[in-house]
């Protein structure tokens, strides 16, 4: 049972000596640091998941033969928990602008991307069928996206329209209406019709990933582009190096919030690239070529239905295979980007082991004042068993001051937390438009604002934790207070 | 009549390193109710030490204490605790004060010993009151907010002697009482505890230098190298 003394003779310690706030202001910091980084922390992976999962399919087949057709694996797809499959086919390219104003224009621009260095660049191309690829990842979006980057970023443009086009063949093509590609080919020095109303467009559409255009602007929809790349065909005995060009127009850009996926990614209509790599549409010996299969499973299964939809999907295009063929494979958003996501995991994970290294530290300010305090009051100790207070009440003083210290320093910083939660972003815009300065470079990872995140069970764990911690390390000096000998300490100077 | 207070036999003995001091040699002592006894001899005598032993604070080697009777120098800690509480009070030649507190705070602490928080809370006002008229009763009703710092020598051992006095013990045990104050005050304090032990009865048991002080008690007890030498009844002296 707790005498009276204790709590009451607990509270004076505290009041009158002021280095107990110091662990108290101490045990604030540490939670509030816990709250506000970790926060920031688990918003940012939220937002970088959210980005990341928008990005990509929810399933891609992958790791596939280089010949291998689709129209073979269409069959194999055949699912009832699949809802819609989407080819793809991704091929390095360089990208060349068309017109020796545009060539000069970049030569002159500030970007770091190697299209400033050279004038041309390399990119992964990225054939879709835009018909199936809207069934399977959020394709408006991404235009939508794209488009918010730039305007974001001082640029004054509309999403691309290309998915809009009523045409069904048209819109396979990505193809500009015909008056944009007219003026564009007569800026461009290309030829043109000379009566506009005569004129068809032709040249495929090709969306590039917005950080891309935007270190190119003023380039923009509508400017052409050769794009060339190489291919191997069988000669003879031996292989050939089969060069390719084809000029494509930009169509608009995109944005899927994949920092890399955006930096380094062009789409363009699948058979455009496909006829690049010798499978012309026109040639009857040609095959659906695809690296990879985009799927969209149907809403609601569980992770144990997914995972098991994933191995039955690989057993059955592994059957349709060539024998001997390496292993596809079947991998979700999340393994598509494993490397990405354990990184930025693992960085959360190193940040909460430096906040409870933080913690410790706090905890330890409120053990070396306790301490200190009980060496300051081992006369005090002696006192108060003299007039009869039993040892372990005598010891529950500092305990209970521990405990205080602990627990205002965590409601401090509780509170702290949530506000600074609040004002993290106006605090971050001031500081940029007033200083320059940014909290947190959230252009870096394509992030709306600084992301801030208070999970309940996350704050309750720290503001607990630091009471129990700081009632821990208060029962070493409170024990040594409790063992001590009166007379002792009655005759200590 | 049963003395409040009894030792038959006490030794003490001090382990430094792997030597035994001893520092008490068999010790027989009671104190009956409402009997002031000195206890008198040059230092290392053995004096402060008794008296640490007799008010629990310490365990003897051998011997046995006794309250009212029952032998008390085995009862577990808490129990000692609990019995130093009610029934002896201390004054010791430091005051001892907390000097975070003020008079009336220090004195009150005696009432919250003995209570857990709920209790002392139904009874806080009471025990205010009883701290105040206590102060009161030791002259320093005017000075109950100040704190130890800011009190003389005499008014601190006056709020000493009032803490010791707060929860009605039956013995008090004072370690050189005087021996930090001029002779003037040193009287002036020794005249208030000698009215409250009257006034009181209560068994006092007082360590001195003083022989003067001393001849002022009921009998003195005389110690040298941890025995008692000499006990004589100042009424049986007096009448011879």
């Amino acid at each position: 049972m707790i005498r009276a003394f204790s709590p009451f003779l607990a509270l004076r310690y505290l009041l009158t000596r002021r280095i107990n706030i110091l662990g108290a202001l101490g045990v604030a910091f540490a939670v509030w640091a816990m709250l506000v980084v970790n926060g920031v922390f688990t918003g940012f992976v939220r937002d970088i998941r959210k980005n990341v999962e928008n990005s990509a399919p929810q399933l891609l087949l992958t790791d596939l033969p280089h010949d291998s057709d689709f129209a073979v694996l269409q069959e194999a797809l055949t699912d009832d928990d699949i809802v819609a499959i989407a080819p793809r086919l991704r091929q390095f390219a360089m990208l060349q602008p068309v017109g020796t104003d545009r060539a000069r224009r970049l030569q002159g621009g500030s970007s770091e991307l190697d299209f400033n260095h050279t004038k041309n660049g390399f990119a992964m191309l990225l054939g879709i069928d835009p018909l199936l690829e809207v069934e399977v990842v959020n394709m408006p979006s991404w235009l939508q996206r794209g488009a918010s980057e730039i305007r974001r970023n001082g640029g004054e443009v509309l999403p691309a329209t290309v998915f809009d086009e009523p045409d069904p063949d048209r819109r396979a093509e990505m193809l500009l209406p015909d008056a944009v590609e007219w003026q564009s080919r007569k800026d461009a020095g290309m030829a043109y019709e000379r009566d506009i109303e005569q004129h068809e467009s032709s040249l495929p559409g090709m969306l590039l990933g917005w950080r891309r255009i935007f270190h190119l602007y003023p380039m923009g929809s509508g400017d052409p582009f050769e794009i060339v790349c190489a291919s191997f065909v069988k000669s003879g005995d031996g292989v050939a190096m089969r060069p390719y060009s084809k000029p494509v127009i930009c169509a608009g850009w995109f944005g899927s919030g994949n920092r890399m996926f955006d930096e380094t990614t062009a789409l363009l209509p699948i058979e455009t690239v496909r006829t690049m790599l010798g499978q012309d549409f026109d040639d009857p010996s040609s095959i659906e070529l695809v690296t990879d299969v985009a799927i969209r499973p149907r809403d609601g299964l569980s992770p144990a239905e997914l995972a098991a939809l994933q191995a039955r999907l690989q057993q059955k295009v592994q059957a349709t295979l060539p024998e001997g063929s390496k292993p596809c494979s079947i991998l979700t958003w999340q393994e598509q980007n494993s490397v990405y996501l354990r990184a930025v995991a693992q960085e959360h994970v190193m940040m909460q082991l430096v906040l409870m290294i933080v913690m410790l530290v706090s905890a330890f300010v409120i053990y070396a004042t306790l301490h200190m305090m009980v060496v300051q009051k081992i006369k005090d100790i002696g006192i108060l068993v003299a007039i009869g207070g039993a040892p372990r009440s005598v010891g529950s003083v500092f305990l209970i001051t521990g405990t205080v210290v602990g627990l205002t320093g965590s409601l401090l910083g509780v509170l702290g937390g949530y506000l600074s939660s609040i004002w993290l972003n106006p605090v971050n815009d001031w500081l940029f438009a007033n200083f320059g300065v940014e909290i947190f470079p959230r252009h870096l990872f394509d992030l709306d604002g600084v992301p801030c995140h208070l999970e309940p069970s996350w704050v309750a764990s720290v503001a607990i934790g630091a009471v129990l911690l700081a009632i821990l390390v208060a029962l070493i000096p409170a024990r040594k207070a409790s063992r001590m000998n009166p007379v002792t300490a009655l005759s200590f100077e | 009549m049963t003395a409040v207070l009894s030792a038959s036999g006490i030794t003490k003995n001090y382990a430094i390193g792997k030597r035994e001091i001893p520092v008490l040699r068999g010790v027989d002592l009671s104190i009956e109710p409402g009997e002031k006894v000195a206890l008198l001899g040059t230092s290392g005598a053995g004096k402060s030490t008794l008296l640490h032993l007799l008010g629990l604070l310490d365990k003897p080697t051998s011997g046995t204490i006794s309250y009212d009777g029952q032998p008390v120098q085995s009862l577990p800690v808490a129990e000692r605790a609990r019995l130093r509480h009610q029934q002896i009070g201390f004054v010791f030649q430091f005051y001892h004060l907390i000097p975070e507190l003020t008079a009336l705070q220090n004195v009150l602490l005696a009432r919250m010993m003995g209570s857990s928080v709920l209790q002392y809370w139904g009874q806080r006002k009471r025990a205010k009151q009883s701290a105040i008229a206590m102060l009161e009763h030791v002259g320093l009703g005017e000075r109950l907010h100040h704190r130890p710092t800011e009190l003389s020598g005499g008014e601190r051992q006056r709020v000493a002697i009032a803490r010791a006095l707060l929860a009605e013990p039956k013995v008090v045990l004072a370690d050189e009482p005087t021996g930090n104050l001029d002779s003037h005050t040193a009287k002036e304090v020794v005249d208030l505890m000698f009215s409250i032990q009257q006034e009181r009865q209560l068994a006092f048991l007082l360590v001195t230098h003083d022989e003067g002080l001393a001849l002022r008690c009921d009998r003195i007890v005389r110690m040298k190298d941890g025995r008692i030498v000499d006990q004589n009844n100042q009424d049986a002296e007096n009448n011879a």
